[in-house]
């Protein structure tokens, strides 16, 4: 008997303990989605901030499958009050979140207490954040595609430009050409796709799209009037590289970065997360020279597809949140935002505006030489359909590989995209 | 002894009471919630109006749903009969050997079906890759176009079917061991007293002696493949989903993709009448051909 009094006595002081250790310090559950050269570049901001608080605020972040599978368990885990206190979200499925009310509001006060106002984004970000006047989310970045490109085999062939960048980027005939110089140079994949893979290709086939001014929805409706066409001509232009054997086929996404950083294909579309893939390898001297430029303009004007990170503050269901843990969580969202440099180095743009304005910023490559296009971006048309693995996305990107491989026609695939729009 | 028939039914409903409640609780109130939101046009997460069989009429026109239908059918067509064939083979091979060597060719066999899904997905995804794949450089050997198994239709399912079971034929041949192991030596014996091949002997004594196990293995493989879903989730990532599209992918799809708790409740429904159906069909057909055998 004694012996379990001296364990009741034990646990209790433990339980005290305990107790008075998790009032000093708050503990912030965080999930994201970041598995890439990114996630590395995440995890060491995450620890930057875990070291910086220590005692105060420790993060316990978790890293889940992107897409579907994250935004299926965020909404299923608010719905029953497991949702963590903060999530990365991308600002695309805002519209989605509100209407099934898995995100809170960020109020003007929360607003106030991180020290961050509207005039520290570009307009374009912050109304990428805004649903019906509120906001929803913190942008933490943009992050577009970018055409990617082996500089030796572009200069052997005498397709560099003097300022080191490809040629032919002005126009649909003379990029074509320069691939065509390039597999005439006896390169196996001129352009490295990923052909197999039709959830990435909706960026592709969307700034397509952008160059040409088409809308995949006005007023509510898919793909009104000329902007089928528009869709059509995107196809096109992509299902004729494959048939003139001058990009890769059946390509998924692993395969694609590994085309290109073994050399086999000398340029690639991909997004800029893949920046730090390259930075890394050519560090420990494992690359050739390499560059990264704003995608070709194959149709009117430039124009790329850029999506936003942004942290979200799940509305979990039944449970509050004490005022101290969103003082936390609002405390880690503008900390990484303004800490968001080093962020800079996983390729992404950083959102917050005194960031991109430093002279450090200005000076990274090759960030720098893209980040021109932030001026031609645009965002996903603003919907509950809409957004990254979204129900519009889904239906669309299913006849992207049968048609980029040269299994369907462009006109075809338009068709189906259409019915299976209105389906929804 | 008398025996007290009241305190012994109490006892039994006492023993059984924990199975009854869990049963109840995770397969019954699910199953009348399923019905009655498949009446409804709820969302995902929450409630939603009634709109009587609208979600079942929709079902007719559906592409999408006749897609998934067909290709869940093509599926069991793939694997039931053929997977049970090749493990009952693998068994009768298996069983010739002895000691230690049937220990390891046995465990060689069933390791796969150890591994969970996603790393099957890994290895096979991995082996028929179109640009690194190891399947693909036999392929150049023998001076065959390179084909992308996983993201042409006319490849996939039967693809799918084959990884499936080299996935879970281990289980299967385990059953079909058991069973022969079963079969009395001196049987044998005396039919090769009466002068009997080995044909004759495998017709009349292994294969009639082996139906009962036949059954259960068809039957089993019967109602998993009716509700195939991870390996066709997994290998058409990103790729050419509305073509693999088999039934529960489809619930999948309606439920957590377009937040139509409804309409994917229907499917489910439809789904559950299916397997019902067909696997009573299946066992009362097997008993029926079982019972001329004898």
């Amino acid at each position: 008997m004694p012996r379990l009094m001296t364990l009741a006595k034990c646990m209790a002081l433990a339980a005290g303990l305990f107790a008075s250790a998790a009032h000093a310090e708050e503990t912030v559950v965080w999930w994201d989605f970041l598995s890439g050269g990114d996630g590395v570049r995440m995890k060491q901001l995450l620890s930057d901030f875990n070291a910086q608080h220590q005692g105060k605020i420790k993060i316990d972040a978790t890293t889940l499958e992107w897409g579907t599978p994250f935004y299926a368990k965020v909404q299923t885990s608010a719905a029953v009050g497991e949702a963590p206190d903060m999530m990365t979200y991308h600002a695309s499925r805002l519209p989605l979140a509100v209407k099934q009310g898995v995100v809170q509001e960020i109020t003007a006060d929360d607003w106030k207490t991180m020290g961050i106002t509207k005039d520290d984004y570009a307009t374009a970000t912050w109304d990428a954040v805004t649903v019906d006047g509120k906001q929803y989310a913190v942008p933490f970045d943009t992050h577009p595609i970018v055409l990617y490109y082996n500089k030796d085999i572009l200069k052997k062939a005498g397709l560099l430009t003097d300022d080191g960048k490809p040629k032919g980027m002005e126009s649909r005939q003379a990029f074509t050409d320069t691939l065509k110089a390039l597999k005439a140079a006896g390169v196996k994949f001129p352009l490295g796709s990923v052909t197999a893979d039709g959830n990435f290709m909706f960026r592709t086939v969307y700034s397509l799209m952008g160059q040409q001014d088409g809308e995949l929805m006005t007023d509510g409706k898919f793909l009104v009037g000329d902007n089928a066409k528009k869709l059509e001509n995107s196809l096109a232009v992509l299902q004729e590289w494959t048939k003139e054997g001058l990009q890769s086929t059946y390509t998924d996404y692993p395969a694609t970065v590994a085309l290109f950083t073994s050399g086999e294909a000398a340029m690639m579309i991909n997004g800029v997360w893949e920046v730090p893939t390259m930075t890394d390898l050519k560090k420990d001297g494992k690359l050739f020279e390499w560059g990264a430029v704003e995608l070709p303009v194959i149709f009117n004007h430039p124009s790329t597809y850029a999506d936003s990170h942004t942290f979200a503050i799940p509305a979990n269901k039944g449970k509050d949140m004490t005022p101290e843990k969103r003082a936390a969580v609002l405390e880690v969202i503008s900390w990484m935002d303004k800490n968001s440099l080093f962020w800079a180095t996983a390729g992404h743009i950083p959102a917050y505006g005194p960031v991109t304005a430093t002279a450090e910023y200005k000076a990274m490559q090759p960030n720098a030489t893209y980040s021109v296009l932030t001026s031609n971006m645009i965002f996903d048309p603003k919907s509950p359909l809409a957004g990254i693995a979204g129900p519009m996305f889904d239906v669309m990107s299913n006849f992207f590989v049968p048609t980029l491989n040269g299994e369907m026609e462009p006109a075809k695939a338009v068709e189906e995209i259409k019915a299976g729009l209105d389906d929804l | 002894m008398l025996r007290n028939t009241r305190s012994e039914a109490l006892v039994a409903f006492i023993l059984i009471a924990p199975f009854v409640a869990i049963y109840g609780l995770v397969f019954i109130y699910p199953l009348v919630k399923l019905f009655i939101i498949s009446f409804t046009d709820a969302p995902l997460i929450g409630d939603g109006t009634y709109v009587g069989v609208e979600n079942y009429t929709r079902l007719v026109g559906d592409r999408k749903f006749n897609t998934s239908f067909w290709n869940t059918a093509y599926f069991v067509l793939l694997t039931v009969v053929p997977g049970t064939l090749v493990a009952f083979g693998i068994a009768l091979g298996v069983n010739r050997l002895s000691g230690r060597i049937q220990a390891l060719v046995l465990s060689l066999f069933f390791l796969p079906y150890i591994l969970p899904v996603s790393v099957v997905y890994y290895i096979w995804d991995w082996t028929l890759n179109l640009q690194f794949g190891v399947a693909m450089h036999v392929f150049d050997l023998f001076g065959i176009p390179r084909v992308p198994v996983f993201k042409s239709t006319t490849w996939f399912m039967p693809a799918v079917a084959v990884v499936t079971i080299w996935w879970t034929a281990g289980f299967s041949i385990l059953l079909f061991l058991a069973g022969l192991r079963a079969i009395p030596v001196e049987i044998y014996e005396a039919a090769a007293l009466d002068n009997a091949g080995i044909w004759s002997a495998f017709r009349r004594i292994t294969w009639p002696l082996m139906w009962p196990i036949t059954a259960l293995v068809l039957t089993i493989q019967l109602i998993l493949q009716l509700k195939i879903f991870d390996q066709v989730y997994l290998f058409s990532i990103g790729g050419r989903v509305n073509d693999n599209l088999v039934m529960v992918y489809y619930i999948f799809q309606r439920a957590f993709q377009s937040d139509q708790g409804g309409r994917a409740a229907a499917i489910a429904v439809v789904l559950f009448f299916m397997v019902i159906i067909v696997s009573v069909l299946n066992f009362q057909l097997t008993r029926l051909s079982g019972g001329r055998n004898r």
